[in-house]
């Protein structure tokens, strides 16, 4: 029991990494992707690639598979200039079964085997969780942090400002070109981390776990914590993850129908929309220019001070 | 000369197959065009009206083998399950979507990816995992003329996205509910004031969409057999063909439907790439058509935001 | 902050159900014998899982009507994999660590099989898959067994039975792009022009495929003298359809995948003629017909495909073992060395008599077995007998 939550914990750090991603390009900059499944897919294929053919270290193919999925994030943001809305939703979607595809026909039986990820003779196996837990939530928190700092810089500003109005925000000299593909890297290279970490859980690569429903599955995350909102964001892919490996956590999922839980999830996402159509902790309300420092702030977010609170929609 | 007449073949194969997806998007781009919204359940009402469809169909033949009765029997389910679906269609808005249609535009699509699994999944456990066959109620042996083949059930579904085709539009453009739809589409709360109950005519734009989504669903089940997961991909592959004539637009349904057909029939043998890399193609394609004109072959150009 | 104050109370009221079943979960009864199963049994390629699961269900019911094993009862657990690596290896450690299982049957597909059995040699658990016929599943660890021949063994059969005894000297393939297909096509092509014969084409498609006219024509162009086909049931059906809408009267072969009775109701008289490669059966013994009635009895008519057979087998084999390790003094209570005496108890299985035969098996945990032939006439497979490649020729055995 505490074995399978602490699994739960684990996938939903993946995940958490992939929406915070996600969160850069739909939240941020206001472009509903549809295309993280194949950044995973990237991040994946180069961990397992790497590890297995090349005998690379897991923490020398980490950098190589973040940049070869913001790589692909720069050409798939490059034609995201000339699309717009739903328009660009279906050309990401198509990229990532493209992406899918070719990995399919490449090898369909996929990678087996990758070896473990190390850290100073210290082998993190699927047994030891409460480690991977530790490493995986430690990513987590670096990249929360550095995209919170991110969304309250001037490139965070530039990209709210292209998301409530381009035409505005272009007559105001931001270069919407350069932060829109920039948002697609950033997203994109997170999206590739996360795929290195799942490599390095389950030690097995296969091309049909990147279906577009993955895709879907995160933005349920981004829309489902709050758009824009970091922390709502990993908040999302705890409780994605919790609903979806629920019974299978409380030992219901031998006892009712296997499709129960598939329609007792798509239950909670019908009513999670009903009930906050805005995420659950809706939007980061923008603090132009917050006046504390780096080390305040991070002070005021574990001691959630009530200045902080207030702040939130 | 043989590979000119195995071209043919291919071709005349993919405006089959385009003939399907054309009469799903159909109902894709209705729905879209008026509420600008993806609806991502659209491909599993269309699985619903498959097997309402078919049980409708079987229940009434019993073990009759008589030939008119047997089309009588088929087009009579398809009128059932129209308006099964069409009854669906409404009750899935005023549940799942009416409540949001003031939220952003993210909230009904994540309610409608819910509704979908709840669908998709609610028939896999009434009805089973494996696929069923449609029998066909007419004799569907292939008519082959100068070494092309096509079968009785391809023309019927040819025939039926080209009906469904003139009579939405003329529908959309001729009567008042029409009027109403287009007035709705271009300005909500204007329409309201004008006097259009805004709430009726979505709810008849489901109604539409879904009884074209159940047509298109039995017509695609000869060729794509009944099952829960039948509307996912069927779906998934109309919607690009939608977004490809440009979505919101009749006529681009169409049009997209066959060239997404004849991308994926002649694509890989023309490249002279494998065939499982069929959708890569489509996909590709689709990406490319989208970056030439942004908003699809038939699109009008408007600016939108997410 | 309602919001705030509302999150807290749905926290806690999960905290809560989560906390009660827990309680329920630990009051379990001592006196029975867990088993576990992964397989896929929601999404596109469910009924393969569905079938095996209810078939390891029907076995251990007739093992627990019977009087169990050593006095317990037995009990499966089936959890859904979904086909997809992560959720089976959530299902792994659901199985291994809460349910503490004595083994596992599954996973139904290569790629969770390799996943999970990676986790099962780590933990030393037994896993007997009923259909992952990938050659690599048995080369991890020495923990993992499987009741179904490998693609090798399947392909070599094949590839000698479709050259030798029918006498093709050139054949195509219409592959889907997935483990168990490509396996198998690669294995016949390899072996067929090994032989001398020749391979006119090699078309593929996409699993979920639903028009192959194009690949269809692509082959009709080159000519063969037969279609080798060794994919899913729904592909291989749509195929049959299409090539007679298309006017081709080339005869058809196939795999194990087409032991899927579904296939009559899907493709009806396209089946005609078609010759593939199954399970040997055992001649002389009913136990076969048996298991067919006793499972359309229980599950409402429905009939049982090749690998439902391969899983009810894997669970008596299994049900052997534990009986011998039984005997042998081990104890539940011990749940990590009573794992341990299973493996060894499944490595000292000898010439167990299930539905498929005789069935032993290899140092590396591959079942050794004859293949049978079959080939459907009036949409009923005959059984052509059962065959084995010696020395490079193909030898009837029965």
């Amino acid at each position: 029991m505490v074995n399978f939550l602490q699994l739960i914990i684990i996938y939903a750090g993946i995940y958490a990494l992939m929406a915070i991603g996600q969160n850069c390009i739909t939240g941020y900059t206001g472009m509903l992707s549809l295309c993280h499944a194949g950044f995973f897919c990237i991040g994946s294929y180069a961990t397992a690639i790497l590890c297995k053919d090349f005998g690379f270290s897991f923490w020398a193919s980490l950098p190589i598979a973040a940049i070869a999925s913001g790589i692909l994030g720069f050409l798939i943001g490059v034609p995201t200039l000339r699309l717009k809305g739903d328009y660009l939703c279906i050309a990401t979607l198509g990229l990532g079964e493209i992406i899918r595809t070719v990995a399919t026909n490449l090898n369909p039986v996929g990678y087996q085997s990758v070896p473990r990820a190390m850290l100073f003779g210290y082998q993190f196996s699927a047994r030891n969780k409460v480690q991977f837990i530790l490493l995986i939530w430690a990513f987590v928190l670096i990249f929360y942090i550095l995209f919170q700092q991110l969304a309250h810089s001037r490139l965070g500003r530039a990209m709210a400002a292209i998301r409530e109005d381009e035409v505005a925000a272009q007559s105001n000299g931001i270069n919407v070109t350069k932060y829109k593909i920039g948002a697609f890297v950033l997203g994109a290279a997170i999206g590739g981390v996360a795929g290195c970490f799942m490599t390095a859980y389950t030690q097995t690569v296969n091309p049909s776990s990147f279906t577009f429903m993955v895709s879907v599955m995160v933005l349920c995350m981004v829309v489902l914590g709050g758009m824009g909102n970091g922390k709502a964001v990993i908040l999302g892919a705890l409780i994605v993850q919790f609903i979806s490996y629920f019974p299978q956590l409380v030992g219901l999922s031998s006892v009712i129908p296997a499709q129960a839980t598939q329609i007792i999830y798509g239950l909670c996402l019908v009513v999670l929309m009903i009930w906050r159509p805005q995420g659950l902790l809706g939007r980061d309300k923008y603090r132009y220019g917050d006046p504390r420092s780096t080390k305040e702030r991070l002070v005021g977010f574990f001691k959630r001070n009530p200045e902080k609170k207030g702040g939130r929609a | 000369m043989t590979t000119l007449i195995q071209y043919l073949q291919y071709f005349l194969n993919g405006i089959t197959l385009g003939a399907i997806y054309a009469l799903i998007a159909l109902g894709y781009t209705m729905v879209y065009g008026i509420l600008k919204f993806i609806n991502f359940a659209h491909g599993d009402i269309l699985m619903v009206g498959a097997y309402t469809g078919l049980l409708t169909y079987t229940a009434l033949l019993g073990d009759s083998t008589n030939g008119a009765w047997m089309l009588i029997a088929f087009f009579l389910a398809m009128l059932v399950s129209m308006a099964f679906c069409a009854i669906l269609g409404m009750f899935i808005e005023k549940v799942a979507y009416k409540p949001l249609r003031n939220a952003n535009r993210l909230a009904p699509l994540l309610s409608a990816i819910g509704v979908s699994f709840i669908l998709s999944n609610g028939a896999a456990w009434i009805f089973g995992t494996q696929s069923r066959r449609f029998p066909y109620p007419f004799d569907d042996t292939p008519i082959v003329i100068a070494g092309l083949s096509i079968t009785p059930h391809q023309i019927l579904t040819i025939v039926v996205s080209i009906i469904m085709m003139i009579v939405l539009t003329s529908f959309v453009n001729k009567t008042r509910m029409g009027k109403a739809m287009r007035a709705t589409s271009l300005d909500q709360p204007t329409s309201e004031l004008m006097g259009i109950d805004v709430n009726h005519v979505i709810s008849m734009t489901f109604a539409i969409g879904s009884a074209l989504a159940a047509v298109g669903g039995i017509l695609a089940s000869f060729d794509f057999r009944v099952s829960a997961s039948m509307g996912t991909m069927t779906g998934l592959k109309a919607f690009v063909a939608a977004v490809i004539g440009g979505i919101g637009n009749i006529q681009g349904a169409m049009l997209g439907g066959i060239i997404l057909g004849i991308l994926e029939s002649v694509g890989a043998p023309l490249l002279g790439i494998p065939s499982s890399l069929r959708d890569a193609i489509a996909f590709a394609v689709l990406i490319i058509i989208l970056l030439v004109k942004p908003d699809g072959i038939l699109g009008k150009n408007e600016r939108e935001k997410v | 902050m309602r919001m705030k104050n509302v999150l807290v109370l749905a926290l806690v009221a999960l905290l809560a159900v989560f906390s009660v079943s827990a309680g329920g979960a630990s009051e379990e009864d001592a006196n029975v014998i867990k088993i576990g199963f992964i397989g896929p049994l929601t999404g596109d390629n469910a009924n393969y899982g569905i079938r095996c699961s209810n078939a390891a269900r029907l076995a251990i019911n007739e093992i627990n009507e019977a009087g169990g094993i050593n006095g317990m009862q037995l009990q499966l657990i089936a959890e859904d994999s979904q086909g997809a690596v992560d959720r089976a290896i959530s299902s792994y450690e659901k199985l291994a660590y809460t349910d503490n299982v004595v083994a596992i049957i599954g996973p139904v597909f290569t790629s969770p099989a390799l996943a999970v059995a990676q986790r099962c040699y780590e933990d030393g658990i037994v896993m007997i898959t009923p259909s992952a016929t990938h050659k690599d599943v048995t080369s991890v660890g020495n923990w993992v067994y499987r009741t179904v021949p490998s693609d090798s063994l399947q392909s070599e059969v094949a590839a000698h039975y479709f050259y030798e005894v029918l006498g093709y000297r050139s054949i195509a393939c219409l592959y889907a792009m997935n483990d168990y297909s490509q396996g198998l096509a690669e294995g016949v092509e390899e072996i067929f022009t090994a032989l001398g014969g020749t391979i006119t084409s090699m078309q593929t498609c996409m699993v979920g495929d639903r028009d192959f006219r194009t690949q269809l024509g692509e082959i009709r162009s080159t000519n063969p003298e037969a279609i080798y086909i060794p994919n899913y049931t729904v592909e291989d059906a749509q195929i049959l359809e299409q090539a007679s809408q298309l006017g081709m009267s080339i005869p058809f072969l196939s795999s194990d995948g087409f032991s899927d009775p579904e296939i009559y109701n899907l493709a009806g008289d396209f089946t005609e003629g078609v010759i593939y490669v199954g399970p040997a059966q055992a001649e002389a013994s009913t136990l076969l017909s048996d298991f067919q009635e006793a499972y359309s009895a229980a599950y409402n008519g429905d009939a049982p495909d090749s690998f439902a057979t391969n899983s009810y087998d894997a669970m008596y084999i299994l049900r052997d073992a534990v009986t011998r390790v039984f005997e042998n003094g081990g104890a539940l209570s011990d749940i990590d060395a009573f794992r341990s005496m299973v493996n060894d108890e499944m490595k000292a299985t000898d010439d167990f008599q299930g539905a498929n035969g005789t069935i032993n098996f290899a140092a590396n945990g591959d079942m050794v077995a004859s293949q049978g032939v079959y080939r459907v006439e009036n949409q009923t497979p005959i059984y052509l007998g059962s065959f084995q490649v010696v020395d490079n020729h193909i030898v009837q055995v029965d």
